[in-house]
């Protein structure tokens, strides 16, 4: 599975997770509008049920207190009841049309009202008004008894009614209520455990991300280390196929690449080294018959010879030299910075003494080394090799009998700089990179015996190590060879 | 000197090479008897008396050896000579052109008294001191016997 679409799923499931919280309260949002819908219904159904059996109670005191005295005003309230009570049953029977059984208890009220004021309050008004004459007639009397006890177990089952009508209604709301209880704890339950749940998804599901990635980078940063520390045969193992995948396909390719390459480099070396093995001995070896030879043809003769066949004899012998030197210039020129050549605690002061010494410099030339020279951490024999050289150059190549060599130096954040300035002849700009090019010599072969090695030697060890030379010069002022040699953590000086 | 025969092996392909041993040991008054092979193998039978070639009596004192040679070579000669009880002892001086590390080592390891650099002379150009050295031991040691 991609990356892209991990990531995408994580975040999809946790919406997932709190759109359904919402949903949940949502929903019981619309439980408690119902139920205060309901509920604010069943107060009214019940104040209406109040009232409704207070106007029946004043039909009932307005009846009794008339027929306690047959005077009109105590009928007045309840002609008012009377007038009022269809309007409240209506009311009150359109409230709990919803409920059956309410609607039964409240058409038992209605028939129950009818028959109280018909069966008993109309008529038992009728015959107060008609007896007119205030005497007590017994028939009348008894007739009156009858309708009022009539009336009074009649009213007590209306009353009954009521209690049953309210009791159901307060019956309804209770369990309403409970129900919105449970209803808002089971909310409240399912929304706290979907939250955690898509918290510890989330939370989760980041861990898994984090843990995936940061341990396919861990995996390519190693090879990366491994292939910085030379080891090019290394490869990440990833069977999963994402984008990271290609990243490490990428790597994985680089790093064979970069096997390759240095295979085919060390090939190459291997077969340098044979070449320079067979220049030495194979190029050499006939040389050598050479000078062999001319030195019995010598022996030989002796004084035999006339000068001019010497002549040619020693010129025959310097070529074999010059020509050997040059073999040699060129197998050390190749072996730069080939073999392992052990860095060492080296005393520049030391150094020049001892390089001075073995030049032996002839009369009349002087070298001057400036004081408190640094001790550096490199390799010796390729310090000196520039020295040496150098040094020697500004001699061989010098036009007078007397002369001056210094060596100075300084030094930058990051570089030794070292110069060696002479006082001889100068060389022109123009010849300025020539000199360092292989084989080239500012003078005719047979002036000075050079090879023209030299400066190429120093100019690859100086760039080899990771610095650079240059020379400044003008015809007739002398000149200055300037290097640097780059300071590393472990000098001392 | 005892009057019994020293005998000097040369093993060496270049005429010119030997012909300068020849030439430097008369230098010094050398008169010893030298023999020369061509190849290692050459040089075998010879020490041997095999394959028709005339055994050398008694065995040589001094074994001179170059190194590059058709055949078999210097090194292989000398491993071949190393296995062998009746010569495991002669003392042998590599001659060789080459001043190279690799090459000393490789000698070292089969056990060679000296290592000559070429051209085998006193006034040579090119000599090192251990070079000398073993020349000097070489002259000793055919002196002694």
């Amino acid at each position: 599975m991609k990356l892209s679409v991990k990531l995408f799923a994580g975040f999809l499931l946790i919406s997932l997770l709190f759109t359904a919280v919402v949903i949940v309260n949502f929903q019981l949002s619309e439980d408690v509008i119902d139920n205060t819908v309901w509920v604010s219904r069943s107060q009214i159904v019940v104040r209406n049920s109040a009232s409704l059996q207070r106007n029946i109670i004043d039909m009932e005191t307005g009846m009794r207190g008339f027929l306690l005295n047959g005077n009109d005003t105590f009928l007045q309230p309840y002609f008012q009841a009377k007038d009022q009570l269809p309007n409240l049953l209506q009311e009150t029977k359109s409230f709990v049309a919803g409920s059956p059984e309410q609607t039964r208890k409240i058409n038992d009220i209605v028939r129950l009202q009818g028959r109280l004021q018909y069966t008993y309050a109309e008529p038992l008004i009728a015959l107060k008004r008609s007896d007119t004459t205030q005497i007590a007639d017994l028939k009348v009397i008894t007739e009156l008894d009858s309708l009022v006890l009539g009336e009074k177990i009649l009213m007590d089952s209306i009353r009954t009614a009521f209690r049953d009508f309210n009791a159901y209604e307060y019956k309804v709301r209770e369990e309403r209520r409970e129900r919105l209880g449970k209803s808002i704890n089971t909310t409240r339950q399912v929304s706290t455990i979907l939250t955690i749940l898509s918290v510890i998804m989330g939370l989760g599901w980041a861990y898994y991300i984090t843990r995936l990635i940061t341990g396919r980078i861990i995996k390519m940063v190693t090879l990366a280390e491994e292939i910085s520390r030379g080891d090019y045969k290394t490869k990440i193992i990833d069977t999963s196929r994402d984008e990271l995948s290609q990243l490490s396909n990428s790597l994985n390719r680089m790093s064979a690449t970069i096997d390759e390459t240095f295979t085919e480099l060390d090939r190459k070396n291997t077969e340098l080294d044979q070449f320079a093995y067979v220049v030495s001995h194979d190029l050499k070896a006939p040389l050598r018959g050479i000078e062999v030879a001319s030195r019995w043809v010598e022996e030989d003769m002796g004084t035999q010879l006339p000068p001019n066949v010497q002549e040619y004899l020693m010129m025959m012998r310097i070529r074999v030299h010059r020509m050997e030197n040059l073999i040699n210039g060129i197998l050390a020129l190749a072996r730069i910075g080939r073999t392992n050549q052990i860095e060492e605690e080296v005393d520049v002061n030391i150094l020049l003494s001892e390089i001075v010494d073995l030049l032996s410099p002839p009369e009349g030339f002087r070298i001057e080394v400036q004081d408190d020279l640094p001790i550096l951490h490199t390799i010796r024999i390729q310090l000196q090799q520039v020295f040496s050289n150098l040094i020697s150059n500004a001699i061989k190549y010098h036009d007078k009998r007397t002369g001056l060599i210094k060596v100075a130096y300084h030094e930058t954040d990051s570089f030794h700089v070292f110069s060696v300035s002479d006082d001889g002849p100068g060389i022109d700009p123009e010849y300025h990179d020539r000199i360092f090019v292989i084989f080239q010599t500012l003078q005719e072969r047979d002036a000075v015996e050079s090879t023209g090695v030299g400066l190429t030697i120093v100019k690859k060890i100086v760039e080899w190590q990771g610095g650079t030379i240059w020379v400044s010069s003008q015809p007739g002022q002398g000149a200055t060879f300037t290097f640097t040699w780059p300071k590393d953590t472990e000098d001392v000086g | 000197m005892s009057d019994k025969a020293v005998n000097i092996l040369l093993v060496e392909d270049d005429y010119l090479d030997i012909m300068n041993v020849e030439r430097e040991l008369s230098k010094i008054n050398l008169t010893h008897p030298l023999h020369v092979a061509r190849n290692g193998r050459e040089a075998l039978n010879m020490l041997r008396g095999t394959e028709g070639a005339q055994k050398i009596s008694p065995a040589p004192s001094v074994i001179l050896l170059d190194i590059n040679m058709p055949k078999m070579n210097g090194l292989e000669f000398l491993a071949e000579l190393r296995r062998e009880p009746e010569f495991n002892h002669l003392p042998v001086f590599i001659m060789t052109t080459s001043n190279e590390e690799t090459d000393r080592m490789a000698a070292q390891r089969l056990n060679v008294t000296g290592y000559i650099v070429k051209p085998l002379s006193f006034d040579n150009f090119e000599r090192s001191h251990s070079s000398l050295d073993s020349f000097s031991l070489f002259l000793d040691l055919i002196k002694l016997k």
